[in-house]
């Protein structure tokens, strides 16, 4: 059968698209998913281009079936995944919260919307702490936050990666001006460029006698005691903590002399990139950091990134959930004042930053 | 830093300006510039003013929509009144001149104001259905970020397949192209 992609090509098409295209670039098995704007083109994508690959698609009564769908999709050793937002990601965290017991690899692409509740369909960044710390756990999970549409195809296809390889629960954290926005990019076989995919193996089911032809596949998510509990918990965060150094992964640029360090993830990155750029222009001493990963979150690259600053400027389409994630890595590492440019629900232009910036420089 | 091109285009639902912006976003992506289009959408969506946000750029685009564009084109009532928010003091800001009562809800704070007869002409010189064609024309006159071969190009991409069934289809398209680059041209010169 011909690859999805052969060698590369530019494309102009919308993140939802790129997201189906990245998923069967990474040779993922199956798709389970419920309708959810601003997601539901990834679906519509994937059961148009998937069954050319003999790729499969599942649509299920709702969120919390889609994602434990997916859970049992991994177990048999399928590379699957699943799309949602909003209240679709609140339903799915039930069953993350098992694949998080049960280190299943599940990756699951989160297009956020407005909320609370149903709220809006269009836009926000107000699934941070739902997607990074969601769930009755420890957030033992993988949370890579997207700014463009190449971001969009590299990082679905890395999670598939990740995910198997380190045995967390992964996520692409996109939001529904990424899902629906047209830009170009470069879509590639991974092969192509190196990118080899880590294979799949079931978790249930495998061939010989456990214990004796091999390991046992120990999957639980319940137990009797609170000591045995403790003692995994307490191992999976040991793990986690192991494996962070490797995961982490950041932006910055023009912060080794910035007085006034702005930290933005996601889509709001772009708008932070231009506004530097042009105050860069206009003499103003300011960095630009950005955190790929927002779980594990790229601590000491901020901490380096922000050394000479005098005030950092959280910038996001949400009332300071970005703000928890870095007060809580900076705790100890920083005291500097940080300014919040929050805008819940809405879009954040380069403009509105300078302008922000100018007025915290004039003081 | 490279000039961005900012173009609002909003009407009623049907009317195809998300068409118009797919079409001149695809054009700009295949002559190797920086485009970027994001319709609005939400519970509104069916009914309501549908509006399309376009950049085209020599280098890569910021944020997906803007505050203030620099053409601004509103094709019925209810999107002048909805679009008046994204015009600044450089926007140019056209709307159809079948409008009625516009003047009323017209933005004051524009660079330029102008009204062209695309619904019209349209509707007695070529045909309803291409009216979204002739917006295309204008906007690319007032704009000039693509020429009107390179919009073809991206028509032919598009509807080749109609136009092999139906020829006159493409002189028609064609037509409604360059009949739309003209009457915003004629704006423009002030004529």
């Amino acid at each position: 059968m011909a690859k999805p992609i052969e060698g590369e090509k530019r494309a102009f098409m919308t993140g939802n698209e790129v997201v189906a295209w990245a998923a069967l670039a990474a040779q993922a098995d199956i798709m389970y998913g419920y309708p959810i704007t601003p997601q539901n083109e990834i679906m519509h994508y994937w059961t148009r281009l998937g069954p050319k690959f003999e790729k499969k698609f599942l649509q299920t009564e709702d969120e919390i079936s889609a994602g434990f769908t997916t859970v049992g999709g991994v177990l048999s050793g399928a590379r699957a995944f699943t799309a949602t937002g909003g209240p679709g990601n609140i339903l799915m965290q039930e069953s993350i919260s098992m694949a998080e017991m049960m280190r299943i690899p599940t990756v699951m692409v989160i297009q956020q919307r407005g909320g609370p509740s149903t709220a809006t369909v269009i836009y926000s960044q107000q699934e941070v702490m739902l997607t990074t710390h969601g769930g009755n756990g420890e957030g033992h999970r993988i949370v890579y936050s997207t700014a463009t549409h190449q971001d969009l195809f590299d990082y679905t296809i890395k999670a598939f990666n990740t995910a198997w390889k380190y045995r967390f629960p992964t996520f692409v954290l996109g939001d529904g001006y990424q899902a629906k926005m047209r830009e170009s990019l470069t879509i590639y076989d991974p092969e192509m460029r190196g990118v080899k995919m880590v294979p799949t193996v079931p978790l249930l089911g495998q061939e010989g006698m456990p214990g004796v032809d091999r390991e046992p596949s120990l999957l639980r998510n319940t137990f009797n005691t609170e000591e045995e509990l403790y003692a995994i918990i307490k191992d999976y965060q040991q793990e986690y903590d192991r494996i962070a150094p490797e995961l982490v992964e950041h932006e910055q640029f023009a912060c080794e002399d910035a007085e006034i360090v702005i930290i933005s993830h996601g889509v709001v990155s772009r708008s932070s990139k231009m506004a530097v750029h042009e105050l860069r222009a206009e003499g103003i001493k300011v960095g630009y950091f950005r955190p790929i990963t927002l779980r594990p979150f790229p601590a000491d690259d901020l901490s380096g990134a922000i050394a000479k600053a005098k005030l950092l400027l959280v910038v996001e389409s949400a009332e300071g959930q970005l703000v928890k994630l870095v007060r809580q890595n900076l705790y100890g590492h920083s005291i500097l004042p940080i300014e919040g440019l929050l805008k819940p629900g809405v879009g954040v232009t380069s403009e509105e930053i300078v302008d922000k910036v100018k007025a915290l420089a004039a003081h | 830093m490279a000039k961005v091109v900012k173009i609002a285009l909003a009407g009623e639902g049907g009317q195809g300006v998300q068409s118009v912006a797919q079409i001149m976003t695809n054009a700009a992506n295949d002559e190797g510039k920086e485009a970027l289009y994001i319709p609005n959408f939400g519970v509104e969506q069916r009914g309501g003013v549908s509006i399309a946000f376009c950049q085209i750029s020599d280098e890569r685009i910021g944020a997906p929509k803007f505050e203030i564009g620099d053409i601004v084109i509103a094709l019925s009532d209810r999107a002048v009144v909805r679009t008046q928010q994204y015009v600044g003091p450089k926007t140019i800001f056209i709307y159809d001149a079948s409008i009625e009562q516009a003047e009323e809800y017209l933005p004051t704070n524009g660079a330029k104001v102008l009204a062209i007869p695309a619904l019209k002409i349209s509707k007695e010189e070529l045909h309803p259905r291409v009216f979204n064609v002739m917006i295309l024309g204008a906007a690319l006159q007032a704009t000039g970020v693509l020429t009107l071969d390179q919009a073809k190009k991206a028509l032919e991409k598009k509807l080749g397949y109609k136009f092999e069934q139906n020829p006159k289809l493409r002189e028609l398209n064609h037509k409604a192209l360059e009949r739309g680059a003209q009457l915003m041209q004629e704006q423009l010169a002030g004529k």
